[in-house]
């Protein structure tokens, strides 16, 4: 049992804006928030990227769902963030690379695992510990 | 009787409205489209033209007028929904 949840978070050191748990969330989906556009909006200097979590364990990769949202977002803030996506035991970055509108690449980021920042516990425990 | 509403869009990081009022009952393709054109000429106020300019997930939100606006409001902002 998991329940999808998010977390909006600053450069230059993840600093955690905004927890993202809308009404509506499942297992398997975060719904479309004009409060969370909000919230990004207003932190737009500082932003650096969201991170959600998927269902599961192992490695993951970002869904249609989620490379779309990615391009509007980032078409909206005229600038690129990263977006990393989290299982259970796992967790990846997406960032842009080009040159098609959704060609984003995914990659193990191994000192984010060394450096176990605070919200990335918190992340599994919204989403894994129910 | 159709009522006229603002259109504000954000896009490359900056917020600004169509010169000119839509039908607030107009379809969200219509508005897409439109608010497409304006940036791509760049007749949005407040934000310079967007040769590439490309609204394909972005969302139409409208809110209707209110006791602290007196005109129907309609924003385009970009999905947030993750799967």
């Amino acid at each position: 049992m998991s329940i999808e949840t998010g977390v909006l978070l600053a450069w230059p050191h993840w600093e955690v804006i905004h927890w993202h748990l809308p009404q509506g969330r499942s297992s398997g989906y975060l719904p479309d928030s004009r409060d969370l556009w909000d919230v990004i909006w207003e932190n737009r200097a500082k932003v650096w990227g969201f991170a959600h979590s998927h269902p599961g364990s192992g490695i993951t990769g970002p869904s249609y769902e989620d490379l779309t949202t990615f391009a509007a977002v980032e078409a909206a803030l005229g600038r690129r963030l990263y977006w990393p996506i989290i299982t259970s035991d796992s967790e990846v970055f997406c960032k842009w690379k080009g040159p098609a509108r959704l060609d984003y690449v995914t990659f193990r980021y191994d000192s984010l695992r060394k450096t176990n920042p605070a919200w990335l516990a918190e992340l599994r425990r919204l989403s894994y510990d129910l | 009787m159709n009522m006229e509403a603002k259109v504000i869009v954000t896009y490359a990081g900056q917020t600004g409205d169509l010169p000119m009022p839509v039908d607030y009952d107009a379809s969200d393709a219509d508005i897409r489209r439109w608010v497409t054109e304006s940036l791509v000429t760049g007749s949005v106020t407040g934000i310079g033209a967007v040769p590439d300019a490309d609204l394909t997930d972005f969302i139409v939100d409208r809110s209707e007028a209110n006791t602290e606006r007196a005109y129907p409001l309609i924003l385009c902002r970009p999905k947030t929904a993750f799967g």
